[in-house]
């Protein structure tokens, strides 16, 4: 290894870093001191990018490229205070998932606004030339743009850190990050500060995104990949911490183009492994520090006065099986698409019934379900194309498989609590996804499993059923996932149900009283692991063909999407849910092409207006119907253990 | 005119109701003990003039003006300095940071609170500046949440539970400060159950149990009358 090959390697992986670090000393910083885990920040970055991209079509020459490198970060501060003002800011006092999705549904809008406004394909922003020359180093070529990225990381961190020891303003920001209750007593006016750091936060952002504009193209949803990349970068360092953003950022650029030169097939999977790495030995990252509990104990208080109560209406089962006979009657009157559309709608029901096992049961955010869905449905997908299993065996075996998976994974995962844990499930998920993405040899690769056969079920020797035909498969998914259902629904109303509720209402004092805190929400993730695995099963069987997109983490967002839609404290909400999330998603897709748009405007709404979901809604309103009429209302609630 | 008066506040978390019409009022000047057990409404009464729980039913006024509506930092900018019962020093800033961050200039005060003329008051502080707030003891960690507060120049203080966990020692240093504090001009309203540590330090005293004031007198009144010490007081 000569040393100019040395030279341009580490300017490579510096490069890499300083991007990193720009866009991620923002998402670190909002972090800290908002406690929100901005999944916009990558959508702020694209901004950034588009701006630079359009500004330098009016500005030319070195002066406007400069200008321009400094009106597109402030252009997106705007765009950002903006948001936190009209949006954010309503949501603080709810729980930590609502502002997740509320950052969610901005990704999703902001991302189909730029395809609106700038058009679906790559843009790339020409290097002015006063910065597009190379320069020799050690005998190595470097860019000058290289370079110029080089310098201006380590300045902007030596500006934060100026900014944040030795400005008034720097040190209340770092008082509030510690207990916000107290900088508010103390005259300091958090809804002022708040909106100044989300804007700040977004001027990184913005400013990694102009930087990037001439050596890296920007297409709508770019912001996606680049949020994950920082996710990584900050939990390694610790969530929250500058410094830990700098050493995170370092590490995993110095990856990358390890990986890129000694294992260019597993690049992608290395920042995952050592992110796991990490976690496993620091579980709150290299500089991070257990979340308060204080804060939880605190929130709760306030939570109580608006709290979305379940209300049980215990229902008579024939009421509940009716809906279940009349799916059974459906095939009957409706064409094909319509059975095939429910049959979609029964996959996702199970896959968001069994996510729920772990939000609104135990108050677990997972953000990796698509992984087991992933490995469920390439459980069935490789026993039947490359073991010659029958149909039935596969599928019974993909359960098994997901929750293998989900006992290893857990184990690592239920040790987090809160974002932590959301984020160590989501790198456990990219995790299984990259290598799923480039195992050619095994999985397929990015070509996945195409054309897996659905061979006759044989029961006991009996003659073989076949369920090839979209009505036949129609059945089989419907009382497969009928089956599941049930299964989940004698969980939730079991002893074991009623101690995970309890560990989600306090898991402090559900340890006081004995139960092993850690075990059961393990129990729960394996549990909720299988029914998602078998998910994934039937959907290898009903599409007969799958590809890793099915476990990229765009994927896990639906359970919780469904989930929020339905509602969180109902068993039923998350398959309405999915109801809604499916047919809004064939109709709309088939009706505009701007069907993420309208999806952010539906969460965006939910989230504002509706945190009990539609079935929280509708149990709500009931409540306040029947809750006048006394006698009705203590019949229901002495019911309620029993439904 | 009362520097700072309750009228009959309601006070709820969540769905429990927790103060049930409290009353009481300061003059410029005093020093007034709110006294009771633990869970006695003490914090809440505090949390409720700051506006961290704002009461929902009742009148809280603060030279005359209802602070109703208003967030705790613009009570905090009108005056009230609030000095909670479990400390609260920022762990991750310096003593000497902990006390700038509190200064504010929005308004005109005649004689500020500076870092130098609290060290002067908290020689201790001075000693311990380049100090973490998580490196102090706990009687510094007092002092520094008083100072810290005072920075704010407020013109009445809320101190929770000061005596709370010190030494004997530091006790008695604490009620010398509090007498200091009202010769710069400060209104001090004390929250305690320590009923010897505000006999020391005030004249007149609350007695307050399960969210309502039960007792109202002078600090000598309140020592001689062993029925009220008994069913309020005692442990």
């Amino acid at each position: 290894m000569d040393l100019s090959f040395l030279t341009v390697q580490v300017l490579s992986a510096l490069r890499q870093a300083a991007f990193l670090f720009l866009i991620s000393s923002g998402l670190t910083l909002v972090f800290g001191v908002l406690n929100i885990l901005n999944f916009a920040h990558g959508a702020l970055y694209m901004l950034g990018a588009y701006f630079i991209y359009w500004l330098t079509l009016y500005l030319v020459g070195p002066g406007g490229f400069l200008l321009a490198l400094l009106a597109a970060p402030l252009g997106v501060a705007l765009i950002a205070a903006v948001l936190e003002m009209g949006l954010l800011r309503r949501i603080y006092i709810q729980e930590e998932i609502y502002q997740l999705l509320l950052t969610y549904a901005l990704v999703l809008i902001i991302d189909d606004l730029a395809k609106i406004v700038f058009g679906p394909e790559f843009k790339s922003v020409p290097k002015p030339d006063f910065v597009s020359g190379s320069v020799t180093l050690f005998g190595g070529t470097v860019p000058v743009y290289t370079l110029l990225v080089v310098v201006l990381a380590p300045a902007v961190a030596a500006l934060l850190w100026y900014l944040l020891y030795k400005t008034k303003t720097g040190k209340v920001v770092r008082a509030t990050s510690s207990d916000r209750e107290m900088a508010d007593a103390l005259g300091i006016n958090m809804s002022a500060l708040f909106t100044l750091v989300f804007a700040f936060g977004a001027i990184l952002a913005g400013l990694g995104g102009a930087l990037a504009g001439p050596v890296r193209t920007v297409f709508p949803g770019v912001g996606t990949e680049v949020i994950i990349e920082c996710f990584v970068v900050v939990v390694i360092g610790g969530l929250g911490n500058l410094w830990g953003a700098l050493i995170g950022s370092i590490l995993i650029g110095a990856l990358e183009t390890i990986g890129i030169i000694v294992f260019p097939e597993f690049e992608m999977a290395l920042i995952y492994l050592l992110m796991v790495a990490v976690l496993v030995v620091r579980p709150w990252g290299l500089f991070g520090r257990p979340l308060k509990i204080k804060a939880l104990s605190e929130k709760n208080l306030e939570m109580e006065a608006q709290e979305i109560s379940p209300v049980h209406f215990s229902v008579h089962p024939a009421v509940r099986w009716a809906p279940l006979l009349l799916l059974l009657l459906v095939p009957l009157v409706a064409g094909r698409f319509y059975q095939y559309l429910l049959t979609q709608i029964f996959v996702a029901s199970l896959m968001a019934i069994a996510f729920n096992l772990l939000l609104g049961m135990t108050g677990l955010l997972s953000f990796g379900q698509a992984a087991f869905f992933g490995v469920g449905a390439y459980a069935v997908g490789l026993l039947v194309t490359k073991a010659g299993f029958g149909t039935l065996p596969a599928l019974l075996l993909s359960p098994a498989v997901a929750a293998a998976a989900a006992a290893v994974i857990g184990f690592f995962c239920v040790r987090l609590s809160g974002v932590h844990f959301a984020m160590l499930t989501l790198a456990f998920g990219q995790l299984i996804y990259a290598v799923v993405f480039k195992w050619y040899g095994f999985t397929g690769g990015d070509n996945g499993i195409q054309g897996i056969p659905v061979k006759p079920i044989a029961v006991a020797g009996l003659a073989g059923i076949d369920i090839g035909s979209t009505k036949e498969m129609y059945y089989f998914v419907l009382v497969v996932v009928g089956l599941s259902v049930e299964i989940l629904r004698r969980i939730r109303s079991s002893p074991f149900g009623a101690t995970l509720k309890s560990i989600r209402e306090n898991g402090q004092r559900a340890s006081y009283l004995g139960v092993n805190v850690k075990l059961y929400q393990w129990t729960a993730f394996v549990v909720a692991g299988a029914f998602t695995g078998l998910a994934g099963g039937l959907y290898a069987l009903m599409e007969k063909s799958i590809s890793p997109e099915i476990i990229h983490w765009t994927k896990s967002a639906e359970p919780v999407l469904m989930t929020i839609i339905g509602g969180i404290y109902t068993f039923v909400g998350p398959a309405v849910g999915a109801v809604v999330y499916i047919i809004l998603n064939s109709y709309l897709v088939a009706w505009t092409e701007k069907w993420a748009l309208v999806l952010g405007l539906v969460l965006l709404t939910l989230v504002l207006l509706l945190p009990g979901g539609v079935v929280g809604f509708v149990n709500e309103k009931a409540r306040q119907i029947f809750g006048k009429l006394r006698c009705i209302r203590r019949w229901s609630f002495s019911k309620s253990t029993t439904s | 005119m009362p520097l700072l008066d309750l009228n009959s506040i309601n006070t709820f978390y969540g769905r429990s109701h927790i103060l049930f019409d409290v009353s009481l009022s300061v003059e410029k000047g005093e020093v007034v003990s709110l006294i009771g057990r633990n869970g006695a409404g003490k914090s809440t009464t505090f949390r409720s003039i700051i506006g961290l729980t704002p009461p929902q039913s009742g009148e809280a006024r603060f030279k005359g003006e209802l602070l109703r509506g208003l967030r705790a930092y613009q009570i905090c900018r009108r005056g009230i300095g609030f000095v909670p019962e479990d400390r609260r020093c920022f762990p991750d800033l310096t003593v000497r940071e902990n006390l700038e961050v509190a200064e504010r200039r929005e308004k005109e005060v005649a004689h500020p609170w500076t870092v130098e003329r609290i060290y002067a008051l908290f020689p201790r502080l001075q000693e311990r500046e380049k100090n973490l707030g998580s490196q102090l003891s706990g009687g510094e960690q007092q002092m520094l949440t008083i100072a810290r507060t005072l920075m704010t120049n407020p013109e009445v203080l809320l101190l929770d539970e000061p005596s709370e966990g010190l030494a004997p020692l530091v006790v008695a240093l604490l009620a010398d400060l509090i007498g200091e504090i009202r010769k710069e001009g400060v209104t001090v309203l004390l929250a305690e159950q320590n009923l010897h540590f505000c006999a020391k330090v005030s004249d007149r005293g609350y007695v307050i149990d399960k969210g309502s004031v039960k007792y109202e007198g002078t600090m000598a009144d309140l020592l001689s009358n062993e029925e009220v010490k008994e069913k309020y007081l005692a442990v």
